[in-house]
């Protein structure tokens, strides 16, 4: 069961685009982390998931639904967009109200919880909180609609490291005790490496890797080896050579793997995922996506 | 509408706080106002039988008053004051701010949203705007009224009757269109502000005075009093002219008429001959000088009122329309 598919989706502002022949799968109940630098297309891709924009090319369809202003579908995702937009003037209880007023399943009870547990007054003013206490209202908001797919655009862009790791809490303990789709996005990876079982790494407007985050790991390696001339050493077992760093006496290869390295001139080492985005993210010609044969597969089951 | 509330409360209060402010200015100049106006014996004279003419004891009284014409450029920019300051935020703001993220994406639908922002604000404008409507209809009764009606006048139509609610709620409604359109507050206002203007003037001065036929009437002209069209009309045009047409004067009171276009018609004039000469008296019988007058007769006020109110909530009415379509099928 597949929560989001994106099929050659494409979107342009004018005459900027934003997103060009993206397609990805994210399967139910993953959490998966969205990459990349700014401006790769992140916020649009997560816009398009929530319904707010429509593709100017492609689909993308989210729970096997047309997102864009499609009520019923939009009332199952929980969406947080970025800079955590809430009505500076209304007080903790009244945004709560406002969640409550404009949605059919809401979980007052829930949210009041959440906002008791996070020690944050209900009757203080949004504009008086705190980065993290902001981003945790939004949270709560989103979470209180009782969501099918919960969409975070760069939630923790604007938090210090506890206040990151509070909201990260929360939503490690939602993925936990729900069925929930979980989509987060950042440009950095090390916020999202603990949490998150997939990746899609977007850059200048293209999505370059999109996996299982223990496959991606297992398929890519570093291979540590003398000092080599030849600008494409033909290794057994080495699909594409990602990432190359020479020095005087070495050579290191960021590798995609299609089979085991018996070559005894290498050492194999795994990769961090920190590495491996990085990697991809400074050669944006190179990919690791799924085979098309595999994604039909994925989409017909 | 709990939300909505909520969020547009203050400005609400705002636009309240500043009628109350005004409608008590109005009450208690209102009544001063009136008491002069019995202690001069305005009232007594001009139901008076026989009917006495009562032109200099209205002046000494609203001479009295003029000082109170300050008020006429607020009164005249109340409507679009609460579509700079209510219609033009209404949905600009939440763009700006990126709280239409927030709205959006909740389980109501944008077209819901929308109408429920543009009901709430419409109907508090119109309320707010049809009871100070009320107020100042009483409050400038006497000066209006009295020996001849003003009402129909340029600057005194648009003030008074219900006209004023149909320009607010144009107003506002232009307000949200622009703030939808433009996505700036500051740049919705401004666009507010002119576009309400222009709609406004082009309205006044190119389709009012045709809502219908004007009447054309001739009249003959005299020196000891105005001659001319009915009690309360709207005068367009009047003129004094030569039996074939030739304009002397573009007045109708025969005081005013000036020796040297009449010098053309009757050269036996001289400098000397003032008005009420008995050459100049023969000229006028000689050349059959009379006043033409095109005017809207007073009758017809209520008529023009609902015209242009119509005219004016049509207007807001498509303007609303054309918010929520766009918000519909606005993308980003």
């Amino acid at each position: 069961m597949t929560a989001i598919v994106a099929t050659g989706l494409g979107m342009r502002y004018g005459k900027r685009v934003a997103l060009r022949d993206c397609s990805m799968e994210i399967p139910s109940g993953s959490v998966t982390a969205l990459v990349g630098p700014n401006g790769a297309g992140k916020t649009t891709l997560l816009l398009l998931a929530a319904g707010l924009l429509a593709p100017t090319a492609g689909t993308i369809t989210v729970l096997d639904r047309t997102p864009d202003r499609d009520v019923e579908l939009i009332s199952r995702i929980g969406f947080v967009a970025q800079d955590v937009p809430l009505y500076g003037s209304f007080t903790v209880a009244e945004m709560l109200r406002f969640g409550q007023k404009m949605n059919h399943h809401w979980d007052q009870q829930l949210a009041q919880q959440r906002m008791e547990k996070l020690q944050i007054p209900l009757n203080q003013q949004v504009h008086e909180l705190s980065g993290g206490q902001r981003a945790q209202v939004s949270l709560a908001l989103a979470l209180g609609k009782k969501p099918d797919i919960l969409l975070l655009d760069e939630p923790l862009a604007s938090l210090d490291p506890l206040a990151r790791r509070e909201f990260m809490r929360v939503v490690m303990e939602t993925a936990a005790d729900s069925k929930i789709t979980i989509v987060l996005s950042s440009h950095l990876v090390a916020d999202l490496e603990r949490v998150c079982d997939h990746l899609v790494v977007l850059s200048s407007s293209r999505t370059q890797v999109v996996g299982e985050i223990g496959t991606l790991l297992d398929g890519h390696c570093v291979l540590v080896g003398p000092h080599c001339d030849s600008r494409e050493p033909d290794i057994a077992g080495v699909a594409s050579i990602v990432e190359r760093t020479d020095s005087e006496r070495q050579t290191s290869l960021l590798v995609r793997t299609n089979g085991p390295i018996l070559d005894p001139k290498w050492i194999s080492e795994p990769v961090t995922l920190e590495d491996l985005v990085l990697a991809y993210l400074a050669r944006p010609g190179a990919t690791a996506l799924p085979a098309p044969r595999a994604m039909s597969q994925a989409s017909a089951s | 509408m709990w939300l909505t509330w909520r969020q547009h409360r203050a400005q609400f209060i705002a636009g309240v706080v500043l009628c109350g402010v005004l409608v008590a200015f109005l009450v208690v100049t209102g009544l001063g106002m009136r008491s002069t106006y019995d202690s001069l014996g305005v009232a007594t004279c001009l139901a008076a039988t026989p009917a006495r003419d009562c032109t200099m004891l209205f002046s000494q009284f609203q001479n009295q008053y003029s000082s109170l014409q300050f008020l006429v450029p607020l009164f005249l920019l109340l409507p679009v004051l609460l579509g700079v300051f209510w219609g033009a935020p209404l949905i600009a703001r939440e763009v700006e701010q990126g709280t239409y993220r927030l709205a959006w994406t909740q389980s109501v639908t944008r077209r819901r949203w929308t109408v429920t922002k543009l009901f709430m604000v419409g109907s508090v404008a119109v309320i707010l705007s049809a009871a100070f409507s009320a107020v100042l209809w009483w409050w400038a009764d006497p000066l209006v009224g009295g020996p001849s009606v003003q009402r129909f006048k340029y600057g005194i139509f648009d003030l008074l009757g219900v006209v004023p609610v149909a320009y607010t709620l144009f107003a506002v409604a232009l307000g949200v269109a622009a703030g939808v359109v433009l996505r700036r507050t500051t740049v919705a206002m401004v666009a507010t502000l002119c576009g309400f203007a222009v709609a406004r003037l082009a309205v006044e001065l190119v389709l009012r005075p045709n809502y219908q036929h004007a009447v054309t009437a001739a009249y003959p002209l005299s020196f000891s009093s105005k001659t001319g069209p009915p009690d309360g009309a709207w005068v367009l045009a009047e003129n004094t002219v030569t039996a074939s047409g030739f304009a002397v004067s573009g007045d109708s009171n025969g005081i005013s008429l000036s020796y040297v276009p009449m010098q053309h018609i009757c050269p036996y004039l001289t400098p000397d001959s003032a008005p009420g000469s008995a050459a100049m008296q023969q000229c006028l019988t000689q050349n059959g000088i009379h006043v033409v007058a095109t005017f809207q007769p007073y009758d017809r006020y209520w008529l023009f009122q609902g015209i242009e109110s119509a005219l004016f909530i049509v207007l807001a009415i498509a303007l609303a329309l054309f918010s929520v379509w766009w918000v519909r099928r606005r993308v980003r």
